[in-house]
């Protein structure tokens, strides 16, 4: 068992190494086609906008053999304007921390689904506090720069992984936003073979009811797993959940309804282990929800979250049909 | 009867000489060749094979100076066995149950399958001079046969001192007794008689009936592993004095004799066939030569392959699976599986089949349509599928007629690329052939029956033929049902 974790851990490390897409670094990541992740404000605890727990981390690894700085920018930071959406008025502020050193990925809360316990943990290289801000608005912000030899070293990525969490510490306006991991301060440079992953993805749906905007995430399977167990929340019975791999087409999946939880087990394929799985979403047709906001988590089965890689691990997963022709008998 | 005549040893010798080109050629389906080791200047006759030898009666010489004859001077039959010789041909032939009488005629005989029991001919009376007006005939008697020793000599149960009872012949699975007899309520001179094995008892003799016998003479039955009964009759409608004829059990009735043709038979008496069970080999005797009778061995020369390949159909129906979606085929998916087989036609589903008009290549693809959006994946798959026709001979025929209708059969859509044909060869499968890309066939008689249609080409470099087999089945019907 030892020999095979080994094996193992030196796959997905050669994974991680391979080289990624010119914009693999941006949180959504292109082949996920997501507009925005979103935080609510966690004034008055309303879960029903689409927010579980008002706090989204996201982790970067960064490939051992890059030395150089590197940046992590913030899409329209700020909360108001534009792209973010409005309750009432505009009085929630965002707390956006990036962590690094020992633990800030390994420590067991860290890799939870919910802000809870020592999920800050690590050392604090970086935090700002955002409210409206109008030069914000729709634009990049940049923290950094960070040496990655203060992240975290961790031998199954090959890579220092630095963490950032964004709380929603006050109002309850919502706050879409986008990160990049970036070479330079003023661009979107790409690491190469660097990625972004998160346990509990919250996000925004398109405002489109046209099924042809299908938005996608991409969960692990890691050796050993039998089965997965995908929870779901608030999707408004928004459309089609299926699930694609190298040898499944397209498994329909329970879609939540109106702040609800759902969730469902699916036995995982011998040819799905050490490759990542396609989640679709397709948007419902006709009656358009707006502003739909969503939350998704995966464990295996023994409870332990699964990541969800911007760029997948393995490249997004293709279904390949096997034909076989016999004479009739 | 023509074969009462007497031949003196010299002019018998000097004319198998002369005679022997004659013979050993083949014609019509069999070649027939003279068996000098174990023939004589007397009647040789009533051949019966075993495992190690060739039984027979013969009314020779003893030795140049003594010619055994009954105390009414009659020149006797008795047994003689030829041992066969490392090349299975009969050698020279010793006295053979010289115990089972004195004075007697003995034989035809027949031998159990175990080799235990020996069936065969007598006078009733034996050992004693016959009165004048005093009737002797031939009765049936078994011994136990133990080597080289027959003893427990014993008369058959139905034996009637009043009539003939003689040519016995145990079938080989020791099941049925055939005889001759002229007792009372016979056709003709001699009729052919039947009994049945039941509990180690045979059954009352019954008459083979009017189909069989005759009013002329019927005698020699043989019953081979083909079915037929062979005998000698010296009806009408043969070639002429003793022919031989066979019939065959059909539907519980026996079957209009057919006589067989040159050169087993000919204007000569021919008559006691018996061939090896399973082939058409063996020997029966005729006096051909004109001065006595002798013992001929004949082989069939019609082709039939042992091992022949059955006619197969060619099929163009396949199935289409899709192994990964059929593996998870319990889920709940939101695609559907649109097959394209090529020729025009599709279908839905992770498995469908499809028949094709004929052979052919097929481009098969497979789309895989999203039921949510309505969008389809262009050939996820493909599969380039070449349909050919099976390499071998083709009968084209009706796989069942009736008895007495034109059967016309056609090679034309053989398939067997590559070689030059030189020759179309039927075998029917009763014994009789025929040649040609399409042939005709009237069977007689009701049956099943195994049709070879062997293909050769003509001879390549170094003179190698190719020759090809395939078989297939046809029923005759009596009336077609």
């Amino acid at each position: 068992m030892r020999k095979n974790r080994y094996i193992h851990i030196v796959i997905l490390s050669l994974l991680l190494a391979l080289p990624a897409g010119v914009n693999s670094q941006e949180v959504p990541g292109p082949d996920e086609n997501i507009p925005f992740l979103i935080t609510f404000g966690r004034q008055g605890g309303e879960t029903s906008w689409g927010d579980d727990d008002f706090s989204q981390t996201f982790f970067f690894t960064i490939p051992k053999d890059y030395k150089d700085p590197f940046y992590i920018r913030i899409y329209d930071a700020d909360i108001g304007g534009k792209t973010d959406e409005l309750n009432n008025f505009w009085n929630t502020r965002m707390v956006y921390s990036v962590y690094g050193g020992k633990g800030c990925y390994t420590d067991p809360d860290a890799k939870g689904i919910n802000p809870t316990g020592n999920y800050k943990s690590g050392t604090l290289l970086a935090t700002r506090t955002f409210g409206m801000d109008n030069k914000l608005d729709e634009r990049w912000f940049t923290f950094g720069p960070f040496n990655p030899a203060d992240g975290e070293y961790y031998p199954k990525f090959s890579s220092n992984v630095f963490k950032i969490i964004c709380d929603g510490v006050s109002g309850d306006d919502g706050n879409l936003y986008r990160y990049a991991l970036s070479r330079r301060p003023d661009a979107n440079v790409p690491i190469e073979g660097a990625n972004a992953f998160t346990y509990e993805y919250t996000f925004r749906m398109w405002n489109n009811n046209d099924t042809s905007f299908v938005s996608h995430i991409y969960p692990y399977i890691d050796s050993g797993c039998i089965y997965i167990r995908q929870r779901n929340f608030d999707w408004d019975n928004d459309g089609e959940f299926i699930v694609v791999s190298v040898e499944r087409k397209g498994q329909a999946m329970p879609l939540s309804g109106e702040d609800q939880w759902v969730d469902d087990r699916m036995p995982i394929l011998d040819a799905e282990i050490g490759k990542s799985l396609d989640f679709r979403f397709y948007k419902k047709r006709g009656d358009l929800v707006r502003n739909n906001n969503v939350v998704m988590s995966v464990e295996n089965q023994y409870g332990e979250n699964l990541q969800f890689f911007s760029a997948p691990i393995g490249g997004v997963p293709v279904y390949k049909p096997k034909i076989t022709v016999r004479p009739k008998k | 009867m023509k074969r009462h005549i007497t031949y003196t040893a010299v002019l018998f010798t000097v004319l198998l000489i002369c005679s022997s080109g004659l013979y050993g050629q083949a014609k019509g389906s069999f070649e027939v060749y003279p068996v000098p080791a174990i023939s004589s200047g007397s009647d040789d006759m009533a051949p019966v094979i075993l495992s190690d030898g060739i039984l027979f009666c013969s009314n020779r010489k003893v030795n140049p100076f003594l010619t055994k004859k009954n105390l009414e001077g009659v020149r006797l039959y008795e047994l003689y066995f030829a041992p066969f010789d490392q090349n299975g041909n009969p050698g020279k032939p010793v006295r053979f149950g010289s115990n089972l009488g004195k004075d007697t005629n003995i034989g035809p005989a027949s031998v159990s399958s175990d080799g235990k029991t020996l069936y065969f001919t007598r006078n009733y009376i034996v050992g004693r001079k016959v009165k004048k007006n005093e009737s002797n005939k031939l009765g049936i008697f078994t011994a136990t046969r133990n080597g080289s020793q027959l003893t427990d000599v014993r008369p058959f149960e139905y034996n009637d001192p009043a009539s003939n009872l003689s040519y016995p012949y145990v079938s080989a699975d020791n099941r049925y007794l055939f005889f001759c007899s002229d007792m009372p309520g016979s056709l003709g001179k001699y009729d052919i008689y039947m009994c049945e094995n039941v509990d180690g008892k045979w059954t009352s003799p019954v008459n083979l009936g009017d189909k069989v016998n005759s009013a002329d003479a019927e005698i020699n039955p043989f019953l081979h592993s083909s079915g037929r009964l062979y005998f000698a009759s010296d009806r009408p409608g043969g070639h002429g004095g003793l022919d031989i004829w066979y019939t065959t059990l059909a539907f519980g009735a026996w079957t209009k004799p057919v006589v067989l043709d040159d050169p087993i038979n000919s204007e000569a008496d021919d008559f006691a066939f018996y061939a090896v069970q399973g082939s058409l080999e063996g020997y029966f005797a005729s006096n051909r030569r004109k001065y006595n009778d002798d013992i001929f061995r004949f082989a069939t020369t019609i082709i039939r392959w042992s091992v022949c390949d059955t006619l197969r159909e060619n099929n163009y129906c396949y199935e289409f699976i899709e192994e990964n979606a059929l593996k998870n085929d319990t889920i709940d998916v939101r695609f559907r599986w649109e097959w394209n087989f090529g020729d025009g036609t599709k279908a839905d589903g992770v498995t469908a089949e499809h028949c094709y008009s004929g052979p052919g290549d097929y481009d098969v693809s497979l789309d895989i349509v999203n039921l949510i959006t309505g969008g389809i994946e262009k050939r996820q798959a493909s599969y380039e599928l070449a349909i050919m026709d099976i390499e071998q001979p083709v009968i084209v025929s009706p796989d069942k007629i009736m008895a007495g209708e034109n059967l016309v059969l056609n090679a034309g859509e053989s398939n067997l690329p590559g070689m030059d044909i030189a020759r179309y060869y039927w075998n029917f499968g009763d014994e009789t052939v025929s040649s040609g890309l399409e042939v005709s066939k009237i069977y007689s008689l009701p049956g099943k029956y195994n049709i070879q249609l062997i293909v050769s080409s003509k001879a390549a470099a170094g003179g190698v033929v190719r020759e090809v087999c395939v078989c297939k089945n046809i029923e005759v019907t009596p009336d077609g049902n």
